[in-house]
């Protein structure tokens, strides 16, 4: 099985209070803030080690984990980091945040896809920071492959994959065929979320990601790492979404003391609106 | 080294992502209650195969031992620095929460571990160092007694006594050994008594079991700090062991040139926890500067607490660049000597308790209270004042050296 996981850093979602929108709403100042990898995505790296592995041997990889980001050089930590954690290869795609969106990333991970024939696409639901949640749904469409949204549990199957999807009132469960796409949901990383055929039903992982052993760190290293450029993936590099103007959220406003329940109902019903 | 590299700063995040999931949220009941911190530093050692990787060196020096080509350069050249940086960087990031954990997990790992492979036989060594580093067992290392602490070796009263038939008879009672109520393997440090006066006896180590006949250890001491790491006596009455026993099988070893090599050790790793604690405090004390509003404004306008957490950088910044140096040291392949090794850990400890004291003042009321961290790293601060030798030790240590230069 050979997988490819989509991964983003974004601004460290915990510092979310550092981030600094000049005065003229030009961009977003990402000066000073520490970058993680999206969540999300750390999830779906996760489920695809744990699609590539007998949950007992996590050193033995059955397959492959191949992992992509777009982004400047300094992305590439992020991509040292997925080797360590258990990826074989990387591949960076040159560009910067501001020369790209969901459709461009899509249509890059297009050309990616056909180079690299994987029999699953995995990436988080969305990422943390633009929070568009299109490029999976995107790539499906642009590869004409099935798609599985918010995955919250895997099963892997001999011919493809059951995925459980929560969806309001209970969990969907979908049967999809290789190859197809997949994006996962925050659940997926549960003790007894994602199987292989090779992980016996009684085993249970540990609650959420996993950790990079020390000596992992250090292999990584030697692992393969390759860059290409936007350009050599697409030939459009134009965006399809530009951003006018950003603003903060507006300063949380200081409470108010109210005389009586009367009161207190008025305003829920003609201040807040929410009676 | 002027900052730490992208590797060594994936290492930091995983440890501290480890620290803050797993033992952040039980600082309580490690702190306050009676949960001994050894089913945890296991999961670590396990998680990040640092146990693996430790038993991997001990097992190549050994065949080098074997083979005659004996070297106790430890991870120089290529990737040093990122083997000194795996050292240090569990014992910061452990600090920063627990120096408490750092100081039982460096005992067993450490000390104990590094004692027996420095004095031990090639079979000792391979019977009681592995399990050991994957901390399957437990080790102290009881030097310490009621009426000998800076002066160790001098007024030490325990005793070694040959039985006649090869072996020995040890009596003698330690104190303040750390693990000493939970652990598996003691190497136990005591003088060669041949009826000769105490003072030209012979020093020697003996690895004793936890559980030998004649050997009696107190429940965990209350102390002011370090509340995570069990700390208690061990009685020793005519507890019978066979010549195996005593570390290197001779009774002409230089133990106590060896002890002093342990020194070393334990004093670098006195500055990587220094930093671990005044790196907290610092953050901590930022945030509640920014966050704590008297008189209308954040504290942190006022010029006095301005000028502490100034001065709590300034520290930050010198007991970093010794860690830095030890870094590339060991990259280097030098060792440290022990005037050097002594300074940085006179100037680390009085950093990290003034530091500490300073963060308590700064959270005021709140900083006495043991809900808010400073208060518990203020007491375990102050240990790295008296273990490993107290500053006094280290001051006539430094001085000793340049007065005979």
């Amino acid at each position: 099985m050979k997988i490819l996981v989509a991964l983003k850093r974004v601004a460290d979602p915990d510092n979310a209070n550092k981030v600094k929108i000049p005065a003229d709403g030009s961009t977003i100042d990402t000066a000073g803030l520490e970058f993680k990898p999206n969540p999300f995505d750390e999830y779906a790296l996760e489920t695809a080690l744990r699609l590539t592995e007998d949950g007992t041997k996590p050193k033995v990889r059955d397959g492959e984990v191949i992992v992509v980001t777009f982004g400047p050089a300094d992305t590439e930590s992020t991509l040292r980091a997925a080797l360590a954690t258990g990826a074989d290869r990387a591949i960076r795609v040159d560009a910067n945040d501001d020369q790209l969106d969901g459709l461009l990333v899509a249509k890059g991970l297009k050309t990616l896809v056909a180079e690299e024939k994987p029999d699953i696409v995995l990436m988080g639901k969305q990422a943390v920071d633009g929070d568009t949640n299109q490029v999976g749904q995107a790539l499906a469409e642009l590869l004409d492959w099935p798609m599985a949204t918010f995955a919250a549990t895997i099963e892997e199957q001999e011919d493809g994959l059951v995925v459980g999807r929560e969806v309001d009132g209970g969990v969907l469960e979908l049967s999809i065929k290789y190859p197809a796409v997949v994006t996962v949901d925050l659940r997926i990383v549960s003790p007894s979320s994602v199987y292989s055929t090779k992980t016996d039903r009684s085993f249970k992982y540990n609650e959420g990601v996993r950790f990079s052993p020390l000596p992992a760190i250090m292999q990584a290293r030697r692992k393969p790492l390759d860059t290409k450029s936007l350009a050599d993936l697409v030939d459009d590099t134009g965006l399809k979404i530009n951003y006018l103007r950003f603003e903060a959220p507006p300063a949380r406003l200081a409470g108010v003391k109210v005389a009586d329940a009367a009161e207190l109902v008025d305003k829920l019903k003609n201040e807040a609106k929410v009676l | 080294m002027i900052t730490w590299s992208e590797e060594q700063r994936q290492i930091r995040s995983m440890f501290r992502k480890f620290v803050e999931s797993e033992i952040a949220p039980r600082r309580e009941e490690f702190e306050f209650g009676d949960t001994p911190p050894y089913d945890v530093l296991r999961k670590m050692i396990t998680t990040f195969g640092i146990g693996e990787m430790a038993k991997a060196q001990f097992f190549a020096r050994l065949e080098r031992e074997r083979s005659g080509n004996d070297s106790t350069r430890e991870g120089s050249g290529k990737g040093g620095d990122t083997m000194a940086a795996m050292r240090l960087l569990p014992i910061i990031e452990l600090s920063r929460y627990s120096p408490g954990m750092i100081t039982a997990l460096g005992v067993s790992m450490g000390l104990t571990a590094n004692a027996i492979i420095r004095h031990g036989t090639i079979a000792q060594q391979e019977k009681y160092v592995p399990e050991l580093l994957t901390l399957e067992k437990i080790g102290a290392w009881a030097i310490t007694e009621p009426d000998s602490g800076s002066d160790a070796f001098g007024s030490m009263k325990a005793t070694a006594k040959p039985d006649g038939e090869g072996g020995y008879i040890l009596n003698g009672n330690k104190t303040f050994i750390t693990n000493g109520p939970y652990a598996d393997t003691i190497v136990f440090i005591c003088k060669l008594d041949e009826g000769n006066p105490p003072e030209q006896r012979k020093v020697l180590s003996f690895v004793v079991d936890g559980e030998t006949p004649g050997l009696t250890r107190s429940k965990p001491l209350r102390k002011m700090g370090l509340h995570a790491s069990p700390t208690g006596e061990l009685f020793l009455e005519d507890v019978r062991v066979g010549k195996d026993r005593l570390l290197g099988e001779t009774e002409d070893i230089p133990a106590r040139s060896s002890a002093k090599q342990t020194f070393t050790a334990e004093r670098t790793a006195v500055a990587a926890m220094a930093f671990g604690i005044i790196e907290r405090c610092l953050e901590l004390c930022t945030a509640y500067a920014k966050d704590r509003v008297q008189f209308g404004r954040p504290i942190g306008e006022f010029q006095l607490v301005q000028l502490k957490l100034a001065k709590m950088e300034v520290a930050r910044m010198n007991v970093q660049n010794l860690v830095f140096r030890q870094i590339e040291m060991t990259e280097m392949g030098v060792t440290m000597d022990i005037a050097e090794a002594s300074a940085c850990k006179l100037y680390s400890a009085q950093a990290a308790m003034e530091v500490a004291l300073e963060a308590v003042q700064l959270f005021g009321g709140n900083g006495y209270m043991a809900e808010f961290q400073v208060e518990q790293l203020c007491r375990d601060a102050k240990v790295l004042q008296i273990y490993g030798g107290t500053d006094e030790i280290q001051v006539s240590q430094i001085a000793r050296t340049l007065l005979a230069r």
